[in-house]
Order: structure tokens, then C-alpha cells, then sequence
């Protein structure tokens, strides 16, 4: 007999340890396929981990990637904090790079400091409208937000195709899908000469104190986590349901959005079809990962961040294909729960009792 | 065929409710038995018990003297005992026939043709190849007796089975199950409907804090007294308040209260009118399950219903929520205080953040303020005499008693006008009832009203001064305490008339 029994007193401090746990897990699991594949386990999760940061530009490149990663996790934790559960966000981060590229091409040839802001705040509108659509349906005509979010990431995307392809194809650009490279006025400045790291991290970093802030010190970030614990009591306290529902889908858009922006605006510089490496699914792991707290976000953007980084490095030293990148995201995913299933339930095999036989 | 059915010394004790406690009965065939009692009394777990969903801590059942063991649904079965319960299992998309042939070992011609039979034999009109979704709750129903009869059972339990059912459905049920009982078949029927029970029952067990209070023929019972054995007749320990307000000012007035509900499970109100005076505490009786729930979430703005009138104070508040209601000074404790007056996960300060009175001052500008909500907590924790002063604490650590004291203290400590509260002391021990009892006694004392939802007579006649009945929906007249007795409540309960 194997019984599954709740666990009723949880230390904080083991929900904190329990991802750390999973990324040791990951490793192992990863060291075993490599194994198998037939290489030196220890040597490939070096090429794999250690490698691509073992130098200024490998740090550089892995803060490129944790930037829009952390940015979006952060704006999900919103949603996911009150049981919203936005699975758009690959969406939004496009349709914001769309609007935001958009007015980058509207743009194109001026100069002055005022440009870029314009556009970030295009980008952050732009992914907040289309994060609203699932909202919208959702408190005015009871729609199930995942499947409508995630629909929504396929019209994006045909959207961005048929942009660069058709009407903002570059002119001079002999038909390749990809619109013109925006004027320099419209590019995120980087921090350091040679390196890709741009100004970005900043916007990243303070949307992450911000929404520390909101989350933990204000009544609207109290009512969020009220009601993501049990809408009866959320409902006999007297929030307003829907109104929250929208907010929270406009704060997570908004960073989507935020991120696309970020990408075309900075190491891009054009729109074309590939703006994002699925950036807005990873984010969700990134988010679960990160415990859906600000500072376990940072951390988890890092680490994820850093399974894009080793996949080329592992294509390039190793010759496996890069999808292994996203053979250690599943991997980070899939440990997690596992491990969150041991920390809420425990097993028991319980003997059979003579009388039971 | 004859089937006797016994159980003997079962108790199931859940983690600070005794569900059942040494509970020994015992059935034969040919018979129909109720099995009545309050919301909470243990009559479910006894059930539960009988079809292998929960397994007693200690105690035997017998099946035709033999002792079984009911270790899962499976065995139930096994031994054949039918259970229909309260709310259908069956997939709503698929046919009926596919729902019947789901957990049947038969072949689908051998299974059609029983199902047949079934049909011919007890009239019952359901097409087998239509989505279930396309049939009434009647219906729906009778597919889950007819998955029961499939298996010939020698006993079939039937759960609160007219909740869901109108006037002619529940008579076509009757009538089958008369039929059933007429073929050897022991039928045991859960019910708070006293008036069912004396129409379609032989023999009734009254339940109550888990215990069985009585055992008897229904021919010698009436609706007064059942009623009374099931909400109990102990009044020898009450002590009157005295209340100096009785003709002050009017604070609340209902009218036109009406509610419709699509909801099958939820009671629909129909033209409640009433009004509640300064320091006055206004006891709405009636057996669970006849609309205090709906009215609950109606006076405190969870629910809000379209024509109501509501005036606290002679201003309009139908159409406020709980948050601006609050605002006026009115407080709520609702029945359910683990999922809804409170947060389990939540810590105590932040539970008490949750009602947030504007003189509190817990939000300033929208930011918490951290500290005055735990000063207040303080407070609240050593006025109300919680047995703890650590406010960091999750209220999940809470007994049921201290979390009640709670939560009537966080609703209590503004000095709120008027109190609405359901079923205050339900599930508590006797320390906290009196505690509680004794708090709400002292706010009427102190000027304050409250409107008293309560399924526990001896309570509404200790602490209201005025008293009615709600029964299916509607309201009885309002009486002084000093004119109801427990017969009179216990008639109107039952939905009969006092001249």
C-alpha cells in the first residue's frame, strides 16, 4: 500500500532550497545524457556551465539573456500570484517589439534623446493592450485566460511574419524578412564598449524593486495575494475581482513588452521573424524557479539564462544540437515539481495489516 | 431476499471534530430508514463509511451477520451496497449509455438489455444514447440509480437526494423507492427534510454531534419533534440579557428582498422584509439548506441582487460591496471561517488586514502599514482572548475556537454598528461557545445590533430578542423571543403554520 498524505508545516527556508535542489538534480540528469551521448560527463557540463561565462563577454552575453528573461518572469509572478494564469507572454513580448518597432521605423532618421523613450513606452503599451485581451475575455465573458493567451502568441507571431515580410520590409533589403536597422537614436545604449550589454538591465532592475514594492507594501499587492489564495475570501472582503484581474494581465504585458522592446532596441537592432528565442514560455520557468519572489527571480534568470549561453557552446565544442538548452529548461522544470510534490505531500508505504489480507 | 444491515461501535474522529462517536444501528429489508440530521452531525461520514470512501477508526459492519470490511468504494460494491450521492458523478458530454457502461464488467448488448429491463420495469423515460448534459437533474439522478441497480444491490443509500429535484421529480423518486423497498431491497435515506421523512420513511434515526439521539417509528413522530431532537431541546441553561434599547431607533430595514439563483444547489429567496432596531438581536432560525447561505451573502454585499432594497441608516447600501459596506460600520462573520473568513496560509496580521475598516487606517495611500495592523492585532489578540500574542503566526495554527474569537474580534474591535453572523459557534467547544455567546450578549448590551443566522435553536433563543424562521426561501413572522417556544420553532421549521 502507498499512501500520499499532505504536509501541513512547510519551513520557508526548504521552499527556498528545494529549486536549488532541482538545478543540482538538473546537472546530474544532464550529466547522465552526456553520458550516454558519449561524452565525459564532467568535461561537457563544463563546456556546457562553465565555459560561456568564463570571460568579460560570456558574462556580458549571459546579462543579455537574463535581462528580458527576469523582466517578463518578474510581470508574470503578478498574474501568477493571484491564479491568473497568463501563458502569453512570448505574445506580448512580440506584439510590444511590434508597436515599439513600429514606431522605431516611424522614426527612422531622427535624431534626439526623446526617440527611445518613445519607443520603450510604445513597446510597454503594446504588450500591455495584448495581454488585455485575454483579460477582457476572461472577467466580461468567462474565457479560460491560458487558452486565449496562448492563442494570441500565434497571432502575434504571424503578425510579426507578415510585417517583415510584406509592408515594413526593408526597401533596400533584396526581400529578406527583416525591416530596416533602426537609426541609432532608437538603439538602447550599451554599457561598455565591445560588449552587448545595454541599458536595458537598468529598466530590468528597477521594474524588479518596483515590483517588490508593489508586491509586498501595498494594498493592491496584499489584495493580489489574498486572492490568489482563496478568491472566496477576496470576494468577502470586497475586492474588486475583475478590476484586479485586468491589472495584473496589464502589469505582466506591460514587461512583456518591456522585453521585446528591449531585444529590438538592443542587441537586434531591426524586427525580424526571430525576435525571441521563446523567450515568454521560459520566463514562466524562470518564474517558478525564481519562487515568484523578486530577489529568487534575479537568480533564477541567471541560471536559465545561462542554459541558452551553454547550448551554443555545446554546439559549437561538442557538435549536439542547441535544443539542449531546452533539454535542461525542461529538465529545471520538471525537478522543480518534483521535488515541490515531496515538499507538499509525503509518501508512506505502509506494510499490509494482517487483518487486510 | 432478506437483508439486514448492522453496524456496531463505529467512530471516526477527524482532527478536532469527533464525526462519529460509537455509533450502532441496525437495518432489515423491506424497511426505508432515515437517517436525519443537521449540516455537521454526522451523517455523511456514517455513509461514507457504508460505501468504502472512508474507512472508521474503530467499530464493525455487518451484512447479513457477517462481518465486512469496506476498505474502498470496491468493496462496497463487491458486497452490494449501492450509494447514490448528493452531487452526480457522471461525465456530462458522454452518452447515458456510455456513463452506464464506464464501470460495468458486462458486454454492451448483455448491459443494453439489463438497462432495458430496468427501464421497463420501474417506467422510468430516458433515452440511452443522449449526452447526459441534456438531461434534467431528475434524470441525471435516476442514471445514477439505475448504475446502482445494475448490480442488484441488496442495499442502496440515497444522499440528500431531493436537494436538487422539484415537487414531481421528488414524488416520482418516492415512488420508485417504495418499489425498490417492496423487492427486499434496505433502503437508507440521509435527509434534513423532516417532512420527507415522514412521507416516504418506516424507521428514523436522528443524528446529532455525532452521536444517534434517538431511534424510532416515524408514526410515532411528528415534525415538532423531530425537529427538536435534531437542533436539540436543552434549554435549561438559559440566561436572559437585559436590553434597555427594545424601542429605540430603527438602524436596518430589508425589503423586497428577492433572489433567483441558476444554480441548482443554491435556494432561491422570495420576498424578504424586515427591519432591526438599535441594541436589538434579530435570530433567523431554520434547519440548513433553506436559504441562510444565500441571505448571508446578500446582507453582507457579496452577492448583490437587482430590486432589493437595503437601507442601513437610511441610506441605500443594496448595491455596495462588503468593502464599502464595512465603511457604514456594518460587520460580517460568515459560517465558512477556515476558506472564507479567513486565510489559512495567511498570518494572523494579515488576516486581520482583511477587513478593513477606513478608520483603521491599515492601507494609508495605498502602502500597507505594517505596524499599525500589528498593534491592532495585539489588541485584538489579548481583548478576545486568543491564546496567543504572536501575531507573525499563521492562522492555520488556530484552533477552531481561537480563530473564531478571531475573527469575531477583528469584525468586533472598530465597534462596528450592526454584526451579521452565521452559525457563530458551530463546530466549537463549549469554552468558546460561551465566550462567543457572552461577547455577542455584551454588544447589544453596548448599543450595537446584529442579525443572528443560526441553525442551533437553543443559541437563537439564548442570545435573540426577536426570532423568525426561514424555511425554503421565505421568511416566517417575526416573533419576540418571549412568545416562541422550541415546539412553535420547530413547526415552522419543518414549513408548517402556527395560527
Amino acid at each position: 500500500m502507498i499512501k500520499i498524505e499532505k504536509r501541513n508545516d512547510v519551513s520557508p527556508s526548504i521552499y527556498f532550497l528545494t529549486p536549488i535542489l532541482a538545478i543540482f538534480l538538473t546537472l546530474f540528469g544532464g550529466g547522465i545524457i552526456f553520458y550516454v551521448l558519449g561524452f565525459n560527463p564532467l568535461e561537457a557540463l563544463k563546456f556546457f556551465f562553465i565555459t560561456p561565462i568564463s570571460d568579460l563577454y560570456g558574462f556580458s552575453e549571459l546579462l543579455v539573456k537574463a535581462t528580458p528573461l527576469c523582466l517578463i518572469a518578474i510581470g508574470l509572478s503578478f498574474c501568477f500570484k493571484s491564479n491568473n494564469w497568463n501563458i502569453g507572454a512570448e505574445g506580448q513580448l512580440i506584439f510590444g517589439g511590434i508597436v515599439g518597432g513600429g514606431v522605431a521605423l516611424l522614426f527612422y532618421g531622427h535624431d534626439g534623446f526623446y526617440v527611445l523613450p518613445i519607443i520603450i513606452l510604445a513597446g510597454a503599451i503594446g504588450g500591455m493592450i495584448f495581454a488585455m485581451i485575454p483579460a477582457v475575455l476572461k472577467t466580461y465573458f468567462n474565457t479560460n485566460e491560458i487558452l486565449v493567451s496562448l492563442m494570441l502568441v500565434y497571432v502575434a507571431k504571424l503578425l510579426l511574419d507578415y510585417l517583415v515580410v510584406g509592408p515594413w520590409s526593408n526597401p533596400e533589403g533584396f526581400n529578406f524578412p527583416e525591416t530596416r536597422q533602426f537609426s541609432e537614436s532608437a538603439r538602447m545604449p550599451t554599457l561598455f564598449d565591445g560588449l552587448r550589454i545595454h541599458a536595458g538591465i537598468f529598466i530590468t532592475l528597477i521594474t524588479v524593486f518596483l515590483s517588490w514594492l508593489i508586491l509586498y507594501k501595498t494594498y493592491l499587492g496584499f489584495q493580489i495575494k489574498v486572492s490568489g489564495l482563496s478568491l472566496k475570501t477576496a470576494k468577502y472582503a470586497g475586492y474588486k475581482g475583475k478590476t484586479m484581474i485586468i491589472i495584473v494581465f496589464m502589469i505582466s504585458g506591460a514587461c512583456a513588452g518591456l522585453a521585446g522592446v528591449g531585444e529590438i532596441t538592443g542587441p537586434i537592432g531591426q524586427l525580424h521573424r526571430n525576435i525571441s528565442p521563446d523567450y515568454g514560455f521560459t520566463a514562466i520557468i524562470v518564474a517558478f524557479l525564481g519562487r515568484l519572489n523578486p530577489v529568487g527571480i534575479i537568480f533564477a534568470s541567471l541560471i536559465v539564462a545561462l542554459t541558452y549561453l551553454g547550448a551554443e557552446t555545446a554546439q559549437i565544442f561538442l557538435q549536439v544540437p542547441k535544443y539542449t538548452g531546452q533539454v535542461f529548461q525542461g529538465m529545471i522544470l520538471f525537478f522543480l515539481l518534483g521535488s515541490d510534490y515531496l515538499l507538499f505531500f509525503k509518501i508512506k508505504f505502509l506494510g499490509l495489516k494482517k487483518n487486510e489480507l | 431476499m432478506n437483508t439486514k444491515l448492522r453496524v456496531s461501535e463505529i467512530s471516526k474522529i477527524y482532527p478536532g471534530c469527533v464525526a462519529n462517536d460509537e455509533i450502532s444501528l441496525e437495518f432489515g429489508s423491506g424497511k426505508i430508514y432515515a437517517l436525519l440530521g443537521e449540516n455537521g452531525a454526522g451523517k455523511s461520514t456514517l455513509v461514507k463509511i457504508l460505501s468504502g470512501v472512508v474507512r472508521p477508526d474503530k467499530g464493525e459492519v455487518f451484512l447479513n451477520d457477517k462481518s465486512i470490511k469496506l476498505n474502498s468504494p470496491l468493496d462496497a460494491k463487491k458486497n452490494n451496497i449501492g450509494m447514490v450521492f448528493q452531487h452526480f458523478n457522471l461525465f456530462e458530454t458522454l452518452s447515458v449509455f456510455e456513463n452506464l457502461s464506464i464501470d460495468s464488467d458486462k458486454k454492451n448488448e448483455e448491459l443494453r438489455l439489463s438497462v432495458n429491463n430496468i427501464l421497463k420495469k420501474y417506467n422510468f423515460k430516458i433515452d440511452l444514447d443522449i449526452p447526459v448534459l441534456n438531461l434534467s437533474a431528475g434524470q441525471k439522478q435516476k442514471v445514477e440509480i439505475i448504475r446502482c441497480l445494475i448490480r442488484n444491490p441488496k442495499v442502496l443509500i440515497m444522499d440528500e437526494p431531493t436537494s436538487v429535484l422539484t415537487e414531481q421529480e421528488t414524488e416520482d423518486l418516492f415512488v420508485s423507492l417504495k418499489q425498490f423497498s417492496d423487492e427486499g431491497i434496505l433502503i437508507i435515506y440521509i435527509t434534513h427534510k423532516l417532512k420527507e421523512v415522514l412521507s416516504l420513511c418506516d424507521e428514523v434515526a436522528v443524528m446529532r454531534k455525532g452521536k444517534v439521539v434517538s431511534v424510532s417509528e416515524t408514526k410515532e413522530e411528528k415534525i415538532e419533534t423531530l425537529a427538536n431532537k435534531m437542533v436539540g431541546e436543552n434549554l435549561s441553561t438559559i440566561k436572559k440579557k437585559i436590553n434597555n434599547f427594545k424601542y429605540s431607533e430603527e438602524i436596518l430595514k430589508i425589503s423586497n428582498l428577492n433572489f433567483r439563483s441558476d444554480d441548482p444547489y443554491e435556494t432561491n429567496l422570495i420576498n424578504l422584509n424586515f427591519s432591526l432596531k438599535k441594541g436589538e438581536c434579530l435570530g433567523i432560525a431554520g434547519i440548513s439548506g433553506n436559504g441562510q447561505s444565500e441571505l448571508f451573502q446578500i446582507l453582507s454585499g457579496e452577492i448583490i441582487t437587482e430590486y432589493t432594497s437595503i437601507k442601513f441608516r437610511d441610506k441605500e447600501i443594496s448595491k455596495l460591496n462588503p468593502r464599502e459596506r464595512r465603511e457604514y460600520l456594518m460587520a460580517f462573520s460568515p459560517e465558512d471561517r477556515i476558506s472564507q473568513a479567513a486565510v489559512p496560509e495567511l498570518k494572523i496580521y494579515e488576516n486581520v488586514a482583511l477587513n478593513n475598516f477606513k478608520s483603521s487606517n491599515f492601507f494609508e495611500k495605498g502602502l500597507v502599514n505594517e505596524k499599525k495592523i500589528k498593534e491592532h492585532s495585539k489588541k485584538i489578540l489579548s481583548n478576545f482572548s486568543v491564546n496567543t500574542d504572536n501575531v507573525e503566526m499563521k492562522s492555520q495554527f488556530l484552533s477552531g475556537g481561537n480563530l473564531q474569537k478571531l475573527i469575531i474580534g477583528r469584525e468586533l474591535i472598530t465597534s462596528p454598528e450592526l454584526l451579521v453572523c452565521f452559525n457563530p459557534t458551530w463546530g466549537l467547544d463549549v469554552g468558546a461557545i460561551n465566550y462567543i455567546h457572552e461577547t455577542l450578549i455584551n454588544i447589544n448590551e453596548q448599543g450595537k445590533s446584529s442579525i443572528l443566522i443560526s441553525t442551533d435553536n437553543d443559541e437563537l433563543l439564548k442570545l435573540s430578542d426577536r426570532i423568525c424562521v426561514i424555511y425554503k426561501g421565505k421568511l416566517s413572522k417575526i416573533m419576540d423571543v418571549n412568545e416562541v417556544t422550541p415546539e412553535k420553532l420547530g413547526i415552522l421549521m419543518g414549513g408548517g403554520s402556527i395560527d
